[in-house]
């Protein structure tokens, strides 16, 4: 049923983009939130959009689902823009939105049996289907308590099941995990690789980068409402910051010596943030031959991350907007 | 169309959901307030007062009362109940991601309004029948007057949440709009003495045109030449307030 149902999504436009933005634009008086942001979100891949806050992220989300007009470029979703055809749209999408905006009046159940009604569920559907992901999200034995004695986490779970109560096509994810546990973050993780597995397209915004790096294809890098920098996690951190990392801490005669060897050396840089003074050279065995040279002990040695694309594109200093 | 009324029908469900949630406790204020008034009104001042055209004071009190609940009933839930909804507790945000968009929310909450006003002025229209103080011969016209008015008032509500900054702002609208309003619509004495020049501003009172409505419906007194008279100006005031009222809210659940 769930794979017949994602195949008619697909069978439709096929190979065309699920999501196309061009030079998308969004001012509010006189904030420009996004100034002309281009990307694509192909079938079936999992799409992050990063950011530091007030990048303009859940901004260009709100414009794609029609919550929220845009002020300029083009949008189609589903091959629709959502300007115009935001309730087809919004019948193939699941939201999880950065604020949980749970019905404060209605219980847990209750709540999501109305959402259910809101999206379509025919009525000899809805209690099962809730029941379903309430118990697939371990909320079943909260199903009568209020939304605001449930812990900010099951809260969160809660949003993931208004979300899935219709089979979305395309399912957006605005900080999905943001107060979860370990463990839960990890199950969500899975349910979100299994719901790519059946086909599903997925937009996902996110402040861990580790998150990002595991479960996003492809993914852009968004500052100040422009997009700088777009590519596959790996080959994002090859293209911008391969290679390893030494962290030393922050003592003025090390950093004075790191900084005259790591300008001795082209193939060597070196930053500081709050995790110390860190010097980055092209691999392993090249940084261990580096540090051997200079007789330098660091405190940590480790690969680069996404994190470290991140720092590099949208900068090491807290924006206006954070 | 159809699609886009059957989204609205689930937001008013969602609002008659919730409120049937506290059924007892929700209902009771606006059943007991305009009762209590007709009571010691009716009977406390009512002994003071001989007669007005003809009738008790009682009588004369009754079916503007009956009618008055659909104002409170449609302004509070407008204002405050709008206010904190959207606000506050973010349930249109959540219903925008579901495919119910801006229209259908407003549409939602114009018919929850327009239905609620409806019930509760027949709720207390059945009430004044039971004590006899009615005729009801036209009393089927009420719930439609109450949906009218409901309506109208319902949009002054939503005007006002589309102006107010923060929700204290409505006490404002609340003292220098609606209290005038229901204390110069002819519930609690005839319009005809006084100055001219408030006759006039109260014609251009949803609640006025429903209230000698309602009066000449259940004092079966000149139903049809009130109809003709107040009928046309109520229909033009809802007709006219409601899509002012959907302007000016839109622009706050879509932007
Ligand atoms: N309704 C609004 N009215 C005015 N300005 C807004 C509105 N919504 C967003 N903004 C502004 O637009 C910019 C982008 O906000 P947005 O919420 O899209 O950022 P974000 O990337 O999602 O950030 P975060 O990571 O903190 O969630 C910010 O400067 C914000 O202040
Ligand atoms: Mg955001």
């Amino acid at each position: 049923m769930k794979a017949t149902e994602m195949n008619s999504l697909s069978n439709d436009a096929s190979g065309s983009p699920v999501v196309e933005a061009k030079d998308l634009r969004k001012n509010f008086g006189s904030v420009q939130a996004v100034r002309g942001a281009s990307f694509s979100i192909a079938r079936g891949e999992c799409f992050g959009l990063l950011g530091p806050n007030g990048a303009g992220k859940s901004t260009a989300i709100r414009i794609l689902y029609g919550a929220t007009s845009r002020s300029g470029g083009s949008l189609t979703v589903f091959g629709l823009d959502p300007a115009r055809e935001a309730r087809e749209i919004k019948k193939r999408l699941g939201v999880v939105t950065q604020e949980n905006a749970l019905d404060e009046d209605m219980g847990v159940r209750a709540n999501m049996m109305m959402y259910a009604r809101c999206v379509g569920l025919p009525r000899a559907d809805r209690g099962k289907r809730v029941d379903e992901l309430l118990g697939a999200m371990s909320l079943d034995h909260r199903s009568n308590a209020r939304i605001r004695d449930l812990s900010g986490g099951m809260q969160r779970r809660l949003v993931f099941v208004r979300a899935l109560l219709r089979q979305p096509g395309l399912l957006v994810l605005d900080e999905p995990t943001t107060g979860l546990d370990p463990a839960v973050r990890l199950h969500m993780w899975e349910r979100v690789r299994e719901l790519k597995d059946t086909g599903t397209t997925i937009l996902l915004t996110t402040h861990y980068m580790d998150e990002a790096e595991r479960l996003c294809d492809r993914l852009v890098i968004m500052n100040e409402g422009e997009i700088k920098a777009e590519g596959a996690p790996r080959e994002m951190i090859e293209r911008y910051c391969p290679g390893t990392v030494a962290v030393f801490p922050k003592e003025a005669g090390l950093r004075e010596r790191l900084v005259t060897a790591a300008a001795e050396n082209p193939d060597f840089s070196w930053f500081e943030d709050r995790a110390g003074i860190n010097v980055r050279g092209p691999g392993l065995a090249a940084v261990e031959s580096f540090l051997g040279h200079h007789g330098m002990i660091p405190r940590i040695l480790r690969p680069s991350t996404l994190e470290d694309v991140f720092l590099e594109i949208t900068g090491r200093e807290l924006g206006g907007d954070a | 169309m159809r699609e886009t009324l059957s989204l609205a029908w689930r937001v008013t469900m969602r609002h008659w959901d919730v409120y049937r949630q506290n059924f007892v406790a929700n209902i009771s204020p606006t059943l007991s307030d305009p009762l209590f008034i007709i009571l010691a009104l009716g009977i406390g001042l009512g002994a003071y007062i001989t007669d007005i055209d003809g009738r008790t004071y009682l009588v004369f009190l009754a079916p503007g009362l009956a009618i008055s609940t659909a104002l409170w009933s449609a302004f509070f839930e407008t204002s405050y109940g709008f206010f904190i909804r959207h606000t506050y507790e973010h349930v249109y945000q959540a219903m925008m991601t579901t495919p119910i968009g801006p229209r259908e929310i407003i549409l939602g909450e114009y018919l929850w309004v327009g239905l609620k006003g409806a019930g509760m002025s027949l709720g207390v229209t059945i009430v004044l029948l039971v004590f006899r103080l009615g005729d009801p011969l036209f009393a089927w016209t009420i719930p439609l007057i109450g949906f009218l008015v409901a309506l109208a008032c319902g949009a002054i509500g939503l005007i006002a949440s589309s102006f107010v900054r923060n929700i204290n702002q409505f006490q404002t609208v609340y003292a220098i709009l609606i209290n005038p309003l229901f204390f110069f619509s002819g519930i609690f004495f005839p319009l005809d003495q006084v100055p001219r020049f408030i006759q006039v501003i109260c014609f251009a009172s949803p609640l006025y045109h429903g209230v000698r409505l309602g009066q000449a419906a259940l004092w079966n007194d000149g139903f049809g030449a009130a109809l003709l008279l107040h009928g046309p100006f109520l229909l033009l005031l809802t007709a006219l307030l409601c899509p002012i009222g959907w302007m000016r809210i839109f622009p706050k659940l879509y932007r």
